[in-house]
């Protein structure tokens, strides 16, 4: 190798001791400030407590997990939970169960907009509170409409229902076709033999196209650290469903994988008082939403035109 | 293997040395863009902690100006490699030595895609999912994948081109055509192919009417072919005010008069008359003056009259008293012109001065009055203080940037600026005409939508800026440089709204569920945006600075162990050249 050239000696020709000795030193100078601008820059990393852990970092996409490296992610989760929480939570793996398909079929001649579902679905599935994040979108359309172009998001009455409007719940329609599936550019969400779309939390990279592919506005993003009051955590906790999220990943109705795996049904059906909540599994014949689609003579596959096929049914009491 | 190694490293070494040894003005740009780019980081330092609730974003526009910025440059990354067409496939002379700038510029463009992506992931330190073998990616249902494919791709093709280019003229060679023509091939599909990609990451999606519809990819290619050369126009003159002042618009062309070449003594009128053409020849003292007189010649040679001829060898200088001169390169088997020399201006000097083969060969364009002074007495008023560093000057200043190559780029600008227009135009009349409801977002772009309307100002910024540029294209006005730039601003300031808030933006708005919610870039996320964009422009002058010492023959394996040439310093680092 060449020996380095000097490029701030203008006089090559008399390359002292002492020019080199006050390049040297200039050099040193600059760069040392360099690295306290470059230091000064990074500093508000020192905040950072979310990258930390080599294990997260490395972690496996989740259809690649051995079931014993299952089990390790899902104790390693457990001990975050209980040292970020107190509470020592019951996480699991829930599988799909064979011949089984769920969809969900939505009465709007009952629903009465009250809102409760979309409350107890924070509540359920350990949604952030501060900023809130809602699965479930109540919309209030007027009478004789279904432009969704027309809806009320915001609506505030006294009380409900009111005159000349219905109301119209969307949340996941866990669509046959899912665009937001199809553009994941690392696979982080797919389908579940079930029907229900899931985001795998640790593999998600928060790029957001999902959000974008979605037609039916249904999926949200952690622009910061979720927030839940210790108290309200709930503890029975899945992997693909409820286990608390973290800063920067997507999520989404998985219509309660924690309780529905297990044969339970959705907290927005529970809490609803209307009973406008149908949900169960669309391959039984004798199941409710079987009995529904066979009978009802008009329900509707919200946005159908657009060939996404959704397991969620709008109908109404003819 | 070992030598060849070696080589490359110096090279490396130089190459990087050379970035951070400039002149006063050099320093204060790269420090105001230092400075900037740690704003910018520590913008995104504060981004990271946070997360992403530090921008603007929300979930119903859950896309803002980091994609919008990104959009832009992709379509900027693909036109600049679109200056190769005209030159490999038209032979497009003038533009010859420029494409690598083109592709440089590519390279700074797709860094600064890549950055502006990476702000916008909220789990970064995830990129790695991304990677085909470690990862998962979603080859190819998804067309980001398709983008992560393409953008890497692309940005390897262009360091390899430019890479190959600069390191074969460092070496003093030849490049193998096989080692760098097809990659320029592949390069210029790939181009199309990055961009069309960017916006069929858009038209993909049914659930957004607003990009749902195959016009956008057509109109990315225009808008981009319009704004990319547009930034080069800006770009090539600004490498050729710090670089060097160019020559005017030659007159080429001209038939070849009959006459009769003629030498004499010169006497003190003739170089009475150099010093009005050569306004630093005048301090020369008289008594230097008559000692000249001796061993000059006066040269008066007609039209057409070869004065030195490529592959000679002699020991002259040349001044240029009256007429024009053209100074053609044989390369190829194919002569082209390299520079255009008017009264006043100096050829001959560089391969007199290295006692090396003239490198070019030079053609009296007009009937022509040339001053020939032998290379001792050059050596001589090289040393008189103002002559010697203008000489100096022009010798290291021998990167043509043509007035005609501009105009050459001003043509794709004009043709691409009128069809982008016209699919604007398609685009607006499908919306508007048929009033059906999917028309929801270009209402809010254009006049606002239930009393919200922040992106209204900005796209009739846009579309005045667009059709003022159109207009000043089109007019031959704009083939003055001073209009021209103003063109060029209006062109690459139009299409950034146009195609960033104008299109990324109200996609969202309304969201699929009828909801409006507005966008306002946050001031965090303004100052990540300039950031980067600081980072890019540091990064296209480290290129520039980089290489154009090596085109110039300035920085070369031939003068390796010696010290780039302080302007005006008597020992030059440049090889025989003309």
């Amino acid at each position: 190798m060449s020996l380095p050239e000097a490029p701030l000696n203008r006089d090559p020709s008399a390359p002292g001791a002492d020019m080199s000795r006050r390049s040297f030193l200039r050099t040193s100078a600059v760069l040392a400030s360099g690295l306290a601008a470059l230091a000064a820059s990074l500093s508000p990393l020192r905040d950072l407590d979310d990258y930390t852990s080599l294990d997260r970092f490395m972690q496996k996409y989740y259809k690649e997990l051995t079931p014993q490296e299952m089990d390790r992610v899902l104790k390693r989760i457990a001990n975050d939970v209980e040292r970020e929480y107190g509470v020592r939570p019951h996480v699991r793996d829930l599988k799909p169960m064979d011949g089984v398909e769920f969809v969900y079929a939505l009465n709007l001649t009952r629903c009465i907009g009250c809102r409760k579902c979309v409350h107890a679905c924070v509540q359920e599935n350990n949604q952030s509170r501060t900023p809130e994040i809602q699965y479930i979108r109540v919309l209030r359309m007027p009478h004789g409409s279904l432009d969704i172009e027309k809806a009320e998001h915001n609506y505030a009455p006294e009380s409900v229902p009111e005159k000349g409007y219905f109301y119209m719940p969307v949340q996941c329609q866990q669509c046959k076709n899912p665009p937001c599936v199809k553009v994941c550019p690392v696979h982080a969400t797919w389908q579940e033999t079930d029907g229900i779309t899931v985001v795998d939390y640790d593999w998600c990279i928060g790029c957001r196209y999902c959000e974008a592919a979605c037609p039916y506005w249904a999926r949200r993003f952690n622009f910061t650290k979720p927030s839940i009051p210790k108290e309200r955590l709930n503890p029975d906790m899945a992997y693909l469903g409820n286990r608390p999220r973290r800063q920067g990943v997507m999520e989404k109705c998985h219509f309660c994988i924690q309780r529905t795996r297990v044969g339970r049904y959705p907290a927005c059906l529970e809490v609803c008082p209307a009973g406008a909540r149908k949900f169960g599994n669309i391959l039984d014949p004798n199941s409710e939403v079987s009995y529904i689609l066979r009978t009802k003579r008009v329900f509707i596959q919200l946005k159908e035109e657009l060939g996404t096929s959704p397991r969620f049914f709008y109908y109404f009491d003819v | 293997m070992n030598r060849a190694l070696r080589d490359y490293l110096v090279f490396l070494q130089r190459c990087g040395r050379i970035a951070f040894v400039g002149d006063r003005r050099y320093y204060a740009w790269m420090g105001a863009l230092t400075v900037l780019c740690l704003v910018g980081l520590n913008a995104y330092a504060k981004q990271l902690v946070h997360g992403l609730i530090t921008t603007g974003m929300s979930d119903q526009v859950s896309w803002g100006v980091y994609i919008a910025n990104f959009t832009f440059l992709v379509g900027v990354a693909a036109a600049a490699v679109m200056m190769v067409i005209p030159v490999y496939i038209y032979n497009n002379e003038e533009l010859h030595d420029l494409v690598i700038f083109g592709e440089l510029l590519a390279v700074a463009a797709i860094l600064m895609c890549l950055a502006f992506v990476t702000v916008d992931l909220g789990r970064p330190d995830r990129f790695w999912h991304l990677i085909p073998g470690l990862g998962q990616l979603n080859f190819p249902a998804s067309m980001l994948s398709w983008d992560v494919i393409v953008l890497n791709g692309y940005l390897l093709l262009n360091v390899h081109i430019c890479g190959y280019l600069l390191y074969c003229r460092y070496r003093g060679r030849k490049p193998s055509k096989w080692f760098y023509i097809p990659f320029v091939f592949v390069a210029i599909g790939w181009a199309v192919s990055i961009h069309t990609v960017t916006a069929f990451l858009y038209v993909g999606l049914g659930g957004r009417p607003f990009w749902n519809s195959s016009i956008v990819g057509p109109r990315f290619l225009a808008s981009a072919f319009t704004a990319g050369p547009a930034l080069m126009i800006l770009a090539l003159q600004v490498v050729r005010r710090v670089t060097a002042s160019a020559p005017a618009l030659g007159s080429s062309g001209h038939a070849a008069a009959p006459g009769t070449s003629s030498a004499r003594p010169a006497t003190l009128d003739d170089l009475e008359k150099l010093a009005q053409h050569l306004p630093e020849f005048r301090p020369v003292p008289m008594e230097m003056r008559r000692k000249l007189l001796a061993s000059t010649t006066i040269l008066s040679v007609p039209a057409g009259a070869t004065l030195l001829r490529q592959g000679d060898l002699d020991a002259h200088a040349f001044f240029v008293l009256e007429g024009e001169i053209v100074v053609k390169r044989e390369e190829s088997g194919r002569l082209r012109i390299t520079r255009t020399i008017r009264p006043g201006g100096q050829f001959g000097e560089v391969s007199a001065l290295n006692s090396t083969p003239r490198m070019a060969t030079a053609i009296a364009e007009e009937p022509a009055l040339i001053l020939r002074v032998p290379v001792e007495d050059l050596r001589r008023l090289m040393q008189q203080r103002e002559l010697g560093q203008v000489i100096h000057n022009r010798m290291t200043e021998r990167l043509m940037i043509t007035d005609r190559a501009l105009l050459t780029l001003r043509g794709i600008v004009q043709v691409s600026m009128l069809i982008n227009v016209f699919l604007l135009v398609n685009e607006v009349f499908k919306e508007f005409y048929s009033g059906d409801l999917h028309s929801e977002s270009s209402k809010y772009l254009f006049l606002g939508l239930h009393g919200y309307h922040a992106l209204v100002p900005w796209i009739w910024t846009a579309i005045v800026f667009n059709l003022v540029a159109m207009f000043l294209l089109v007019l031959p006005l704009s083939r003055s440089l001073k209009w021209l730039n103003l063109t060029c601003v209006l062109c690459i300031t139009g299409i950034w709204i146009e195609k960033g808030m104008g299109l990324v933006i109200p996609g969202f708005i309304p969201t699929p569920l009828g909801q409006i919610v507005e966008y306002r870039p946050s001031v965090n996320e303004t100052l990540v945006c300039i950031g980067i964009w600081a980072f890019g422009l540091l990064a296209y002058t480290v290129f520039l600075r980089m290489s154009v010492p090596i085109l110039q023959g300035r920085l070369s394996r031939a003068n390796e162990g010696r010290h780039l040439p302080a302007a005006g310093s008597e020992q030059r680092a440049a090889p025989a050249r003309l």
